[in-house]
């Protein structure tokens, strides 16, 4: 079994070299003009200077800041509105479809609207990467509770908890798989809209950052910040991850 | 206790207190009815029971037996009539009484260990958290889970669960205790042994006891008194006093003369409803 | 039939409260904004941009690109995806790096394509389709890792070549995941499309509303909003209907 795994992450690191080698290969060769495309190497160096001495870490955090600050506006938001109006019967009947009518609205769609209000200005991107992020956490609260298992509402009838016992100990647990489903889309999202609200709205941070570095032909910055991008998008997934192992462990027992 | 019901057995009318002569009974079901729109369900049930009385329900499947528990539970208003607790009337769901539901893997929460589970019905009465964990573990103890206090549903079998969702009920320390056909979805043996096991909490904790199965034998071998229901609308068809000696005995109680005679009686009653 | 109208009025209510309360408020107010306007305003800016054609010719270009972007990225990343599910071998090999590609966000690469590609459709195309690569690789190699093993064995037990075994086992064993991709990726589509014309690309209904806000024409904005709402739920009706009808079972049973 050890074996096995130790066999995959060999394969997956061959795999890795191969697909950089593949890249030096096609730089080396320039079948894409380096102006557009920079090798490995250049990339690299790129990504440690901007880091060590330049602008990257400061724009990195900006980012990151930004993600998160409205992930988490978005998150309380989203489960504690989700929550009131998921443990009604009556208020799901008439919230729920109007908030199903608006779900496959862009969120990007809403952007403009945010400028109008706002302008061009650092609340504007806040705004909306909260709302953009508040929709998947609302709904999935929403399908959580109304999903929950009836007998259990019976059974805290028959035991006597009180209305915000039936939410903290018997909706939120039951809900907690599509919550922490949603809390990893709405950090994708998260970070999808800040890139996007700094490049519109020349906001610092690293979507200003590649997107000036796309202008200027400086193609290894620009890499090197799409690297950036990656790397907190898996830290951020990897982060989600370990909290559902913690907080699913009775799920993962049943497979 | 048991020496009042093997005075019944001798018949000692007088003493007779846990069948229908008592002064005060702890549930009183008084001509109750139930409709869902036209439909009727349950029509003019009327029974007593009394205190540490073990009654048990059976009859045709849509005869109501879920309904009439159900009832008791405060879980379904009847349409008219009344159940009364100790004098006076159910409006709702009351912590002194406890209802273990059929369907255990729906009626647990998968994200609590049995320790968790058994918790939360002492979460619900506000005990203090210092106090839980002693009760929790003699609730477990007493019903065979003490050394898997740590585990969650999902890993346990389904006599452990519904072990677990009886521990739950004992945890609110119930009066009266429903259990709406507990038993049905294990096998053999396994129901064999919880049968044995209510039977001795019933006697430990002096609750009474109101059970709804389809097992004729069942029925027989746990119950004080049993009622046959009648379906359409569900009516009290036949009510069986049960004289068999206390603490019954898997091998011998179901041998008694009398076991076999009460199987027969009660067989030729619901195989007429059937017809 | 009474139980339908009674959900049916309580699931319109909220929306037309909010409707009739902007509407009177905008009267009441006599509202002079460049950031909001009265919903009769907002119809009136809507078949104003109906008339005038470019409502409908900014629709065409957004589904257009959405379309083909999904065509391309769901068709790479299936066929992918079905050749990771069928070999571990390759799937171990470029596991490690797909999970490294995955996370970047689909906007960081909207600088690179403009760089390489300019405005445009093609551009528009090029990162949607590798917007919708990823999910399509990883739905498609579950779909084929959850074919039933004995199917597997079957074929082999035939001894069915790779194209017999790919065309009558595990496509048809897998077509209702296939059209659920599908299905997903077509909101997502249109979503990315909506997002690299508000972003970059003048072109399309993202292109519209973008530049109805900056001519501060508050009700043409709001126009091309819930118009571009409409069209995603016009979307999102017709495959779940496609779905319903080609895969039933598989309908019902999907979660929600």
């Amino acid at each position: 079994m050890k074996q096995l795994s130790m066999q995959k992450l060999l394969l997956g690191l061959l795999g890795l070299a191969t697909f950089i080698l593949v890249w030096k290969v096609i730089t080396d060769f320039k079948l894409v003009s380096p102006i557009f495309f920079p090798s490995p190497a250049r990339t690299w160096t790129a990504l440690l200077k901007g880091l060590a001495g330049g602008p990257l870490l400061a724009q990195t955090l900006e980012t990151v800041q930004r993600m998160l600050l409205g992930w988490l506006l978005a998150s309380l938001a989203g489960i504690m509105l989700g929550a009131l109006i998921g443990v009604s019967r009556r208020a799901r009947a008439f919230i729920a479809p109007t908030l199903e009518l608006l779900r496959p609205l862009p969120a990007s769609a809403m952007i403009p609207i945010a400028i109008a209000f706002l302008g061009f200005s650092d609340q504007m991107v806040l705004v909306v990467i909260a709302f953009g992020a508040l929709w998947p956490m609302l709904l999935a609260t929403i399908h959580g509770f109304s999903a929950m298992e009836p007998r259990l509402y019976e059974v805290s009838a028959v035991l006597g908890l009180s209305r915000l016992q039936v939410i903290r100990k018997l909706a939120l647990p039951s809900a907690m798989p599509m919550i922490l489903a949603s809390l990893r889309l709405g950090l994708t999202i998260s970070l999808i809209l800040a890139v996007v609200g700094e490049m519109l709205a020349s906001r610092e941070g690293l979507g200003q950052s590649i997107l000036l570095a796309s202008r200027s032909f400086r193609s290894a910055d620009l890499f090197a910040g799409i690297v950036i991008l990656g790397a907190i998008g898996l830290v951020g997934s990897g982060l989600l991850s370990l909290a559902e192992q913690r907080l699913l462990r009775w799920q993962a027992v049943t497979r | 206790m048991s020496m009042t019901r093997m005075n019944v057995q001798a018949g000692q009318v007088e003493m007779a207190s846990p069948v229908s002569h008592a002064a005060e009974p702890r549930i009183r079901i008084r001509d109750v009815t139930l409709s869902y729109g036209a439909l009727q369900i349950i029509g003019g049930i009327s029974i007593d029971i009394a205190p540490g009385e073990s009654l048990c329900v059976i009859g045709p499947s849509g005869c109501g037996k879920t309904t009439l528990l159900r009832m008791l539970a405060g879980l379904a208003r009847p349409t008219s009539g009344a159940v009364e607790l100790d004098g006076s009337a159910l409006g709702g769901p009351d912590r002194s009484v406890a209802i273990v539901f059929q369907d255990y893997g729906k009626a647990l929460l998968p994200w609590r260990t049995a320790a968790g589970n058994v918790s939360l019905a002492l979460e619900a009465r506000g005990c203090p958290a210092r106090e839980r964990p002693p009760i929790i573990r003699e609730l477990l103890e007493k019903i065979g889970l003490g050394r898997h206090a740590d585990k969650y549903p999902s890993e346990m079998s389904g006599g452990m669960q519904q072990r677990l969702q009886i521990a739950r009920c004992l945890a609110q320390e119930p009066k009266v205790l429903l259990m709406d056909e507990p038993f049905g979805a294990l096998d053999a043996m396994t129901r064999q042994a919880l049968q044995d096991e209510v039977l001795s909490l019933v006697a430990t904790t002096g609750a009474t006891m109101v059970f709804v199965t389809h097992d004729l034998e069942e029925a027989i071998y746990l119950g004080d008194r049993i009622v046959c229901l009648q379906p359409n609308p569900g009516r009290v068809g036949r009510m069986v006093d049960v004289r068999l000696a206390h603490p019954r005995d898997q091998l011998v109680t179901r041998e008694d003369p009398e076991f076999l005679r009460l199987r027969r009686e009660l067989y030729d009653l619901i195989k007429d409803d059937h017809q | 039939m009474r139980a339908a109208f009674r959900t049916s009025w309580r699931a319109a209510l909220l929306p037309v409260v909010v409707i009739v309360a902007a509407q009177v408020a905008a009267t009441v107010t006599q509202l002079e904004s460049d950031s909001l306007a009265s919903p009769l305003a907002i119809v009136a800016a809507f078949f104003s941009v109906l008339k005038d054609g470019s409502l409908m010719r900014a629709s065409l270009d957004t589904l257009m690109a959405a379309f083909c972007g999904c065509v391309i990225g769901v068709g790479a990343g299936s066929l992918l995806g079905i050749l990771l599910g069928l070999f571990r071998l390759a799937d171990d090999a470029l596991d490690l790096t797909i999970e490294l590609l995955r996370p970047v966000p689909v906007v960081a690469l909207i600088p690179v394509v403009m760089m390489l590609l300019g405005f445009g459709a093609r551009m528009e195309i090029v990162i949607i389709a590798l917007g919708l690569l990823w999910p399509s690789v990883v739905l498609a190699r579950t779909a084929v890792r959850e074919v039933e093993p004995r199917l597997m064995e079957v074929s082999a037990v035939l001894q069915l070549g790779f194209p017999a075994r790919l065309s009558k086992i595990v496509l048809p064993a897998i077509l209702p995941q296939l059209f659920m991709s599908l299905k997903l990726a077509a909101g997502y589509a249109l979503v990315v499309a909506v997002t690299v014309e508000i972003t970059a690309n003048p072109f399309g209904l993202g292109y519209g509303i973008m530049m109805a806000q900056q001519a501060l024409r508050p009700a043409e904005m709001f126009a091309y909003l819930i118009w571009i709402g409409v069209i995603g739920w016009l979307v999102s009706l017709v495959l779940m209907a496609a779905q319903r009808r080609f895969f039933p079972a598989f309908a019902k049973g999907e979660t929600r």
